[in-house]
């Protein structure tokens, strides 16, 4: 997390300049966690009654601190671990000291939700940004009870679902590829197994979760609506330690410790879904003869070179495959790579290099006498990111760098089985090349306004080896011939676009427990989805920005509201947004984007624009912790070729989003989560009549998109956690009963505009004789009342 | 590939359940003409059926338009061929020695109380079909046991190869959303020449006739976008449904218009299934 390690190394020194401007002997120390040794970044550290000249512990949870008269108790507190106090003598000065703080988790004290300073929401320059601690997402009631990251984030005001039981991501009015999600620094292309179920994160190997959805700082971008940026833990420096779980769809299992030695750690994890268990207890054919599964396989390799380097090389490898009857088979892949350099040249600047390479691919498969086929797709990001930080003085610390990236899309391969009668088929490789340039300064200009300015300027070229189309006029149309095709060699240039990327925050503090934010972000995006569905397929179709496909550009303004109350056990926030997006695309009508060589003769462009307020209140702090969140927002688009070129609303327009998550201790060994949601309905055409053609009854729909609702959706899941508080043990169990749609809400998933015969939704024209025929409506609903255990342990 | 799909979205819905449900659903103020001509190079097939859209909840018949004027003219002669109501067919039809012939262009006219409604197409050469054979099939995937048809013939034809199958067994129109069967050279023609084989299982003594048209693109188009909405479930995985775009364009009035031309030649067979041939 280099801005959050940032802040606070900022943090850190602003207060360590303070202690070493005084002349003293200095006492050096580490703070680790008691747990898995992992070092505590932005402990406190102080002598007792002197808690104004204390310290902080740095990125590798290291300390300096000036002497007292000696001996002295040294008091360490970091937010939800216990209090250390030792009593430090002469002698013990002289040496590194080191102290282990154990969770508060394991003391019976109390439950805290964040790992941030506690007046963090208050103070800092961050407006449109939620972090979730890898520990509330592991509390909230799960599907399946499988603990996911993405859902958890949907949870958060400005986030919408696609529908019930999905993955996928809209953010304040974005679409879902409009989000970058990354790990360790390197894109996810497909975040999602079982079509969007679950989300490719195991939760045991992950640190923690930051979403930026309003100001981004400049050293991030490439997507207009919000970055995921997601990291993956370090393993521990003591001892291996080990973390799984047996579930009802897949079971889990983690181990970190030392590598060679305490200054260099390992993690992996691995889970692996057993979902073609419960196809086989189905008595139909047709399903138990298939495979349905998925698999993840993590790991973190971190190694402390010397007092200034630290290096970490991070992977993650994911696959989902479904197969039919050994005869049709659908794979994809997610592999992602990164490797991290963090340097600390002095106590004021700060070095951090990331190469990385991200890789998804699927492919199809069918065994066929007559038409079999192997149809393949990958697509790849290569990238190189340098980023300098400076601390200038107390008030000003500036950053620069660049991020060099490298799209390769492969063509799209349909190649025929032996004896198969269709053709190959193979569409022009895409590439492309983007080079960022970044530069940021966060400037106390008085003690009550702060702010964040920076400047990111894209330089993107389309490049060879591809085929640009030529068209009459310049305009894509299926139903007209290209005039001409250019071929173009390797690393020749097709197309050129350049964008300034300003991005602006200003913090003014009311008074220490209220502040004011004000931000400005302009994005562009290069890469995106040729879709028209709300929800991913494997096999979606990215594309790069080119000759008739220009970049999404998103202009966003918010302004917030933050107040802390009670001693920072309670943060409230308003924020409000209005987001103004350019050369959003979506699709013809019966667009076929598969396997044509000439995508963009079937994409439309337009416009689209998003508002809203949202309002967060959370407690972090107690036995009974939580937020509750309620969103008011609207999304438009504006496409000419859809709606008669009005304004219409996507999908994932829902003006009102409330959700209510509470998580309650009730004793050392009970634990409940509670989690309410309600949303207005999806935004859906019905129809408006119905007429015959070609022997079909056709739904007849209004020319304007999207007038309709979905009946308002709701759902309460409630889950109970009880484990040994024996922390004694080496091996901790715990067992999570949790209960998916508590009160069995049929929330719509969709619905189907046809004929039932005979007063039997599931009677087909084969099935016999027709007694009846007449229009109706099929409701299909997901997940009522769904009941999961999971098993959970440590050792 | 569609069945593919939809039997992967099954998969995914293990934990699905349905049930029928009443949605209270907007209405059109006015009604709107349907028109469905078919202009081909056998008389029998060419006829026109006009009749007017009606709210989805409505189970009467649709109501047929009968007063409508309705004629093709031939763009190369000016020439026009008038068609008439037949009352047992509920449609207009032409002079049945009238037809089309390949390399020409036809305009539709109909014209409406006070809306001009228009469409046109050019009537293309017919490929080669050579022979249709069938064979006894164990059951497969997505294909259950039976009798499975495969049509042999040519498509000589760089451009234009838009077609479509429709199979008629025992006097019978297969026409479920699943039994379209539509056809382009995105994957090439070369299965046509090595046999094609209809995805349906048909049983001894069964009399299927086939028929074989080569369609305008506009028309083809029209069909794949009518299959995309019968297949439409409303879900996230489908896209949002739209009326199939119709080639017949308002030249006259302000209503819209529904439905489609087609301007083709039709190849039929006609066969019985017979064990001998197993």
């Amino acid at each position: 997390m280099p801005f959050l390690r940032v802040l606070t190394l900022l943090v850190s020194f602003s207060f360590g300049i303070q202690a070493f401007s005084q002349s003293g002997k200095i006492v050096q120390g580490q703070v680790l966690d008691a747990v898995n040794s992992e070092p505590l970044i932005g402990a406190s550290v102080y002598w007792e009654g002197q808690i104004s000249k204390g310290s902080i512990t740095d990125i590798e949870g290291k300390f300096q601190i000036e002497s007292t008269v000696l001996p002295s108790k040294l008091i360490i507190s970091y937010v939800g671990y216990e209090r250390s106090e030792r009593i430090i003598n002469p002698k013990e000065a002289d040496k590194p000291l080191k102290f282990f703080l154990k969770p508060e988790e394991l003391s019976l004290q109390e439950v805290i939700i964040q790992e941030r300073r506690p007046d963090e929401q208050v103070k800092n320059l961050e407006i449109g940004k939620a972090s979730v601690p890898i520990e509330t997402i592991k509390n909230i009631p799960a599907l399946f009870g499988e603990v996911d990251l993405l859902r958890s984030l949907q949870l958060l005001p400005g986030v919408q679902t696609a529908g019930e039981g999905t993955t996928g991501l809209f953010v304040r009015g974005g679409s879902a590829d409009q989000n970058l999600v990354q790990l360790d620094g390197a894109p996810v292309y497909n975040a999602s197994h079982f079509f969007g179920i679950f989300s490719v994160f195991n939760p045991d190997a992950l640190k923690n979760v930051d979403l930026y959805k309003g100001n981004m700082p400049s050293r991030f971008g490439g997507r207009a609506s919000s970055l995921i940026d997601v990291s993956l833990r370090e393993g521990g420096k003591n001892q291996i330690h080990g973390e799984g779980g047996i579930g009802s769809i897949s079971s889990r299992l983690t181990l970190d410790g030392p590598l060679f030695g305490k200054n260099s750690s390992f993690i992996v994890s691995a889970r692996r879904t057993y979902a073609d268990l419960f196809l086989k207890l189905s008595s139909d054919p047709n399903l138990n003869n298939n495979k349905l599964n998925f698999h993840d396989l993590s790991g973190k390799f971190s190694f402390v070179l010397g007092e200034k380097d630290k290096l970490s090389v991070s992977t993650y490898q994911g696959s989902d495959f479904l197969g039919l009857d050994d005869q049709f088979g659908l794979g994809w892949t997610n592999w992602v790579s990164a490797l991290n350099w963090n340097r600390v040249n002095s106590e004021t600047s700060f070095f951090d290099l990331q190469a990385y390479h991200s890789r998804y691919q699927y492919r199809v498969d069918l065994v066929d006498p007559d038409n079999g086929f192997e149809w393949k797709n990958a697509l790849s990001e290569s990238g190189l990111k340098a980023d300098w930080t400076r601390i200038l003085d107390k008030k000003a610390t500036v950053n620069w760098g660049f991020h060099s990236q490298f799209y390769r899309f492969a063509p799209i391969d349909l190649i025929p089985a032996e004896g198969s009668a269709i053709s190959p088929i193979t569409t022009s490789p895409v590439q492309g090349i983007l080079n960022n340039l970044f530069a940021g300064i966060s400037y106390e200009i008085s003690p009550r306004l702060s702010t964040e300015t920076g400047l990111r300027w894209g330089l993107f070229n389309q490049v060879g080896k591809g085929t640009q189309y030529l068209y009459p006029d310049n305009l894509p149309d299926r139903d007209i011939d290209a005039v001409d095709s250019v071929a173009f060699a390797s690393f020749e240039n097709m197309q050129f676009y350049q964008g300034l990327e300003p991005r602006i925050a200003f913090r003014y503090l009311i008074n220490p427990e209220f502040s004011m934010k004000l931000a400005f972000n302009r994005n562009f995006q290069y890469v995106q989805i040729a879709s028209n569905s709300s929800a991913g397929l494997p096999i979606d179709r990215w594309i790069l920005a080119g000759k008739y496909v220009k970049p999404i550009r998103s202009d966003q303004i918010s302004l917030g509201l933050f107040h802390n109350f009670d001693q920072n056990r309670w943060e409230v926030s308003l924020e409000g947004y209005y987001k103004d997006l350019r050369n959003v695309i979506d699709l013809r009508n019966g667009a076929q984007v598969l396997f044509t060589d000439q995508v963009e003769t079937e994409i439309l462009t337009g416009n689209g624009w998003a508002y809203g307020l949202e309002f967060l209140l959370r407690k972090n702090i107690g036995k009974t912790t939580g937020w509750l969140a309620y969103t008011w927002s609207r999304a438009w688009r504006q496409i000419d070729g859809i709606s008669l070129n009005q304004p219409y609303n996507p999908r994932f327009d829902r003006p009102h989003d409330v959700t209510l998550v509470l998580n309650h201790e009730f004793s050392p060994s009970w634990t409940a989560g509670l989690t309410f949601v309600y949303t207005i309905g999806q935004a859906v055409s019905f129809p408006v009549g119905s007429y015959m053609v070609d022997n079909q009854t056709v739904p007849l729909y209004s020319d304007f998109r999207n007038t309709n609702r979905f009946p308002d959706y709701h759902r309460m899941d409630a889950s109970v956690t009880w484990k040994n508080p024996d922390k004694g043990r080496k091996w901790r169990g715990s067992w999570n009963f949790s209960i998916y749609n508590l009160y069995g809400r049929k929330n719509p998933f969709a619905y189907e505009f046809r004929t039932i015969f005979n007063n039997d939704i599931n009677f087909s024209i084969s099935d016999g004789e027709i007694t009846s025929a007449r229009p109706g409506v099929v409701m299909t609903y997901l997940f009522t009342f769904l009941p999961s255990i999971t098993y959970n342990f440590q050792f | 590939m569609r069945k593919s799909w939809t039997f992967l979205l099954l998969s995914l819905l293990y934990f699905s359940c349905q049930e029928e449900v009443f949605l209270p659903l907007d209405q059109k103020d006015q009604r709107i003409p349907v028109i469905e001509a078919l202009w081909t190079d056998q008389g029998i097939y060419n006829e026109v059926k006009i009749a007017l859209s009606k709210n989805y909840y409505d189970s009467l018949d649709q109501e047929i338009i009968k007063d409508a004027q309705v004629f093709v003219r031939v763009k190369s002669s000016g020439r026009i061929i008038p068609f008439r109501y037949i009352d047992s067919s509920n449609s207009y039809r032409p002079n049945p020695s009238e037809r089309a012939r390949v390399g020409e262009t036809y305009e539709l006219n109909v014209l409406w109380q006070d809306q001009v409604y228009q469409s046109s197409g050019v009537m293309l050469e017919a490929p080669i079909v050579d022979s249709v054979t069938w064979k006894f099939e164990e059951e497969r995937l997505f294909r259950e046991e039976g009798y499975y048809i495969k049509v042999y013939g040519k498509i000589p034809f760089t451009e234009n190869n838009n077609y479509r199958i429709r199979v008629i067994e025992n006097d019978t129109l297969k026409n479920q959303r699943e039994d379209y069967l539509l056809f382009d050279d995105t994957f090439g023609l070369r299965f046509f020449e090595e046999g094609l084989e209809l995805g349906y299982a048909f049983q001894e003594n069964d009399r299927v006739r086939l028929e074989l048209y080569r369609l305008n693109r506009d028309a083809f188009d029209y069909l794949n976008q009518l299959v995309n909405l019968l297949f439409n479930d409303g879900g996230l995985f489908s896209p949002p449904p739209q009326n199939p775009e119709s080639n017949i364009k308002v030249v006259q009035g302000d209503s819209q218009v529904l439905g489609y031309f087609v301007v083709s030649p039709v190849l039929s067979r006609t066969i019985v299934i017979q064990a001998k041939y197993d």
